[in-house]
């Protein structure tokens, strides 16, 4: 039996690969993290170089050291320079694949790629575009919410809201747009790539200092938070407004992506208008498939119920078996109806006489808040050019207090 | 509590609103030397820059690869990738290649046996037994 002689090769297979990079070629494009990067600056005339006369040559050996210092010079920004967007095939290609409006600058698209974490110099990050984005999520996805569902809860409208423009979904778009993730942020990332500082595997997710509120007692810490004081002190999820995220400790990816999504929109608001801000919102955001009905978590159904007939002044309502099979089975199947008067507000099916009944009171609850009127129009539509004088849109006293 | 909001995300439409193409780069390879990229280099210097002209969402990425046979890798957002070997074949064929890479979705390929696939709910609605006109025996 031969012996395998291993001193042939288990130079390389023993020992780390040896860099190919050598000082000069350091020198000229300087150290590189990311190596799917273009070098910047790179020309066609390096490669002739060689042939050239001794005149030429000395030149574009200046023209290489040049260079090289530029690129030096870029390598100490924290982000990647306004220039290097123009080169990127990447953010070209992002800017084609979202049907951007060409009035959209191209740097711009890669300034909304550079998260605070990356970059913290406010003209250079995404932090200012992403604050106006949100406020125009916020906005469209409320009017819009309110004024299709004018009965809708304000749990409900909050769940709804963190569905449409919550940062899961957000990060979600940004990964359907083909936002590829940069490894780490730097003066010579291809600009296309989302920038941001990552936080260390196993730190703790720093959920950011609650901003003080002007809710009155908030030093009391267990006592009731109305719903509806939620609309004025807190965001629109009904979550505490956050403060200033601590910068040093670096994001997930989650907030980064989101707050790129953000700064899209706000990018868009300010060079394309108005009207593209709101197009671009129908396009990529409200046609996402939700189903409102999916959202409701009822505790005490028939109770609710009881108290919304009791406010709308209908008849109070009454729970019938309309039809029922194998009462004495191990299956039985019971379908009740709930009425007010001669009025069949709902129907259910369940197992037993109760679960019956409580599968009615919902479906005739769902009936009541999932009203949508035949046609809408939001507050929005009045800043087109031609907008009809504003006809007031019908909105309801929302869910029963109980 | 009485009544609580869950919370989800939304689910893509892709192409109910706006469409997303799902190829989001093209890799071509090609020899200099060997004869079966013959056809691929004529497309690289003759087809590959309308292609590119037309499909300005895809990035392109053009490298030598010797000593092997010529190939093109389509990379699709849901992160998969799709090589096609296009050793010996003409540029038009190459182009075909191409736009077939441009237009997959990069899932696996499947059956469809359906011909509506939807998220929501059917309209008819699902037949109960409790329900209608029910027949003496």
């Amino acid at each position: 039996m031969k012996r395998l002689q291993l001193q042939r090769w288990s130079s390389s297979v023993l020992s780390p690969r040896a860099r190919t990079v050598n000082r000069l070629h350091q020198h000229i494009y300087g150290q590189r993290c990311q190596s799917t990067a273009p070098p910047v600056q790179a020309r066609d005339d390096q490669t002739t170089a060689i042939f050239a006369e001794p005149e030429v040559l000395d030149e574009q050996l200046a023209q290489i050291v040049k260079d090289s210092h530029t690129r030096r010079s870029q390598l100490q920004y924290p982000s990647p320079p306004v220039e290097a967007a123009r080169q990127s095939a990447k953010l070209a290609a992002l800017h084609a694949r979202l049907y951007l409006p060409s009035r959209l600058p191209i740097e711009t698209l890669a300034r909304t790629l550079v998260d605070a974490s990356a970059d913290p110099n406010p003209n250079f990050n995404n932090a200012s575009l992403a604050t106006l984005g949100h406020d125009l999520l916020s906005y469209y996805a409320t009017e819009h919410l309110i004024c299709t569902y004018p009965r809708l809860p304000l749990t409900v409208i909050f769940a709804a809201m963190y569905a449409y423009a919550g940062p899961k979904t957000l990060a979600a778009m940004a990964r359907e747009w083909g936002v590829d993730l940069a490894a780490l942020p730097g003066g010579e990332v291809d600009p296309g790539l989302l920038q941001f500082q990552r936080l260390e595997p196993g730190a703790e997710v720093p959920s950011g200092t609650t901003h003080p509120t002007a809710r009155p007692y908030e030093s009391q810490k267990n006592w009731r938070k109305t719903v509806t004081s939620k609309i004025f002190y807190d965001d629109e999820f009904g979550d505490p407004l956050k403060g200033l995220k601590p910068s040093a400790a670096g994001v997930t990816t989650e907030q980064a992506s989101a707050e790129f999504v953000r700064a899209v929109m706000g990018a868009i608001y300010l060079h394309a208008g108005r009207a593209a801000a709101k197009r671009f919102f129908e396009q990529h955001f409200l046609s996402r498939h939700l189903n409102i009905s999916e959202l409701f978590n009822f505790q005490a159904p028939a109770r609710d119920l009881t108290r919304l007939c009791a406010r709308e002044s209908f008849e109070r309502p009454v729970a019938k078996v309309i039809s029922e099979t194998g009462r004495k089975s191990r299956h039985p199947v019971f379908v009740v109806g709930i009425f007010s008067g001669q009025d069949k507000l709902g129907e259910g099916a369940g197992a037993s006489l109760m679960e019956g009944r409580e599968r009615a009171a919902v479906a005739a609850l769902k009936g009541w808040y999932l009203y949508s009127p035949l046609s809408v129009r939001v507050p929005s539509a009045m800043e087109e050019p031609s907008a009809l004088p504003w006809k007031p849109v019908h909105v309801d006293l929302g869910e029963v207090i109980v | 509590m009485p009544l609580r909001g869950i919370r989800t995300s939304t689910a893509a439409r892709n192409g109910a609103g706006a469409f997303i193409l799902q190829c989001k780069r093209l890799d071509f390879h090609y020899c200099n030397w060997a004869g079966s990229s013959k056809g691929m280099v004529a497309f690289l210097e003759k087809n590959l820059p309308a292609f590119a002209r037309e499909n300005p969402q895809i990035e392109i990425r053009v490298s030598p690869r010797p000593q092997k046979h010529p190939l093109i890798k389509g990379l699709y957002i849901n992160g998969r990738e799709k090589p096609v070997c296009v050793r010996n074949l003409d540029p038009s064929e190459i182009l075909k290649k191409a736009n077939l890479l441009k237009e997959a979705s990069g899932e696996k390929l499947k059956r469809v046996k359906k011909p509506v696939t939807s998220l929501n709910e059917s309209v008819r609605g699902i037949w109960s037994p409790y329900h209608g006109d029910l027949r003496g025996v």
